[in-house]
């Protein structure tokens, strides 16, 4: 009896957690969006200039998002396209070769990094830029290159621990199935146990889209500005959308211009959702290259 | 007659970290022959199997000491002298697990699979081998028409057969099955024990095996498992 009302109480607890927690987002998304929609347009996005013609890269925007928006998709596709090989060929290694101690030592160490907070990583990036710009060329400075590189060590753990994970939930069963039809430890690896894999990492790959897009304690030590138009190369200034919405959001100068704030937030989290697809569109490619490749 | 000798193993002794699981074992296995491996769970006949084919090393804390012989190529090998592959050897000595384990890829991939390992690309020859491997794992009448379908939607006891003529695919010369059957319903057992029947003219098959009549029905000869021992009967 005293159990029955237990487990009576504990689904009620479970739901009505549930139930906060999913009110708690619709409400945030719910005040951004009222906040914001109205703002949210092409004029936002692209200023006085002509959409097509600034997509084209034929007419520049001034007093639009569009710079923020490529800056941020530039910034975010490079910070993983970093993160991405090294962070999983780290995981491989912690899950399948490394030797007890080893791992125990470097387990340690990426627990420290995934601890540091980013503005000592935005730091960093800075120093490192400030030393490049004194040793090497008064043309390095912070620029897109470094702000990449910088958020990519942020992100880098969580790549290695779902690696890790992934790999080392898999049964001992399947472990053995290739290994017993003669497969080498390597081709185990890459022919089996990743592909299973696929599913745990691409949840470490889509929460690393997500930090690198919303980061703004390290780009703006790195390398974002609140206007220079699109970044014209890896060592250029760029900016960014989270950039942008802390800055209009601290400086604002009528209500307007908070209004943008909003809008840009909008499209932040627009972009973060388009990301999100393309990798789950990524993931279910390999999946289906991995079964149905003749 | 007395048929010839296929696999040797002397003064085996098996440990995981420093519990033992199997002591002096040493016993011999005819060629061409099915011989059932029975006794109670948890006397070692599973890791018995694993010393055959070296899966064991890949099993943190075990040990082993012994030698075990199986001849190959019509030679008597030491499989874990340093001169055989380990691939090479699991090629030869095929393994069927307790649970059906297809790869997550279609029914082609998975027989194609240890061909692929061995660097195998003629498309020709791949599609020859596997309607060779279906066909002797009497698959191949049931699947031949949906061959590119996800391995997994077979029957438990279509998956089972799929994983032996994927052991089967390289022509392997000892086929080790560890309770190949009981998470199969009847019929489906009856298919393999026939199919197994059928194959002893080819190769050396040892059987685990839970069931009395299982191992009345298709051994040639019974060893029992106890306390990490042996007795054979005949
Ligand atoms: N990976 C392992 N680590 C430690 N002990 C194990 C491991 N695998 C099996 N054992 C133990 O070894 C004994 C023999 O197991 P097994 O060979 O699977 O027996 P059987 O197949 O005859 O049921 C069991 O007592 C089991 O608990
Ligand atoms: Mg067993």
């Amino acid at each position: 009896m005293r159990y029955r009302s237990l487990e009576r109480l504990t689904i009620i607890f479970a739901w009505l957690t549930g139930l906060l927690l999913l009110s708690a987002v619709s409400l945030l998304l719910g005040y951004l969006f009222i906040k914001g929609y109205q703002s949210v347009n092409l004029t936002l996005i692209f200023g006085d200039a002509s959409p097509l013609r600034a997509i084209l890269l034929q007419e520049r925007v001034f007093n639009g998002l569009f710079p923020a928006i490529v800056g941020t998709l530039i910034l975010v596709l490079l910070s993983v396209f970093w993160a991405i090989p090294i962070g999983m060929a780290t995981g491989i290694y912690l899950a399948e070769y490394a030797s007890p101690r080893a791992k125990r030592v470097l387990d340690a160490f990426f627990d420290v990094l995934s601890g540091i907070p980013s503005i000592v990583i935005g730091l960093f990036g800075f120093a490192f830029a400030v030393f490049l710009h004194k040793h090497y060329s008064d043309r390095i400075g912070p620029c897109l290159l470094i702000s990449s590189i910088a958020l990519s060590f942020l992100v880098l753990p969580y790549i290695i621990r779902t690696t890790q994970a992934s790999l080392e939930g898999i049964p001992r069963e399947t472990r053995l199935t290739a290994l017993a039809l003669g497969a080498t430890k390597f081709q185990n690896i890459f022919l089996v146990l990743i592909p299973r894999s696929l599913t745990g990492i691409m949840s470490g790959i889509i929460l690393a889209i997500g930090r690198c897009a919303e980061d703004t304690a390290v780009i703006m030590l790195t390398g974002a500005v609140a206007s220079t138009g699109l970044p014209r190369s890896l060592f250029a200034q760029y900016e960014a959308l989270p950039f942008y919405i802390y800055y209009i959001s601290s400086q604002y100068a009528d209500r307007a211009e908070l209004m943008q704030g909003y809008g840009a937030s909008i499209i932040l989290i627009l972009l973060c959702a388009v990301l999100f697809s393309v990798a789950y569109g990524i993931r279910k490619g390999l999946t289906h290259f991995a079964l149905y490749r003749p | 007659m007395t048929p010839d000798i296929k696999i040797r193993v002397a003064d085996l002794n098996f440990s995981y970290r420093d519990r033992t699981i199997l002591q002096d074992v040493s016993v011999e296995f005819p060629e061409k022959t099915i011989t059932a491996l029975t006794g109670s769970s948890g006397a070692g006949k599973s890791t018995f199997l694993m010393t055959l084919n070296r899966l064991w090393e890949n099993i943190p804390n075990a040990q082993m000491q012994g030698t075990v012989e199986i001849k190959l190529q019509n030679q008597f090998r030491d499989i874990y002298a340093p001169d055989l592959a380990v691939t090479e050897l699991r090629k030869m000595v095929a393994t069927v697990f307790q649970v059906p384990n297809p790869l997550p890829m279609s029914i082609r991939k998975n027989v194609a699979f240890p061909l692929k390992l061995s660097g195998e690309r003629s498309r020709g020859l791949v599609d020859e081998k596997i309607e060779q491997a279906l066909k002797m794992a009497n698959l191949w009448d049931e699947v031949k028409d949906r061959l590119n379908e996800d391995a997994r939607n077979l029957s438990g006891g279509q998956q089972q057969r799929l994983c032996i003529a994927r052991a089967l695919v390289l022509e392997p010369e000892v086929l080790l099955l560890d309770e190949p059957t009981s998470s199969l319903d009847q019929a489906s057992t009856a298919v393999i024990e026939d199919l197994l029947l059928k194959l002893k003219d080819r190769l050396t098959i040892l059987i685990v095996s839970h069931h009395p009549e299982q191992v009345k029905r298709i051994a040639d000869k019974v060893v029992e498992f106890t306390d990490g021992r042996i007795i054979t009967a005949p």
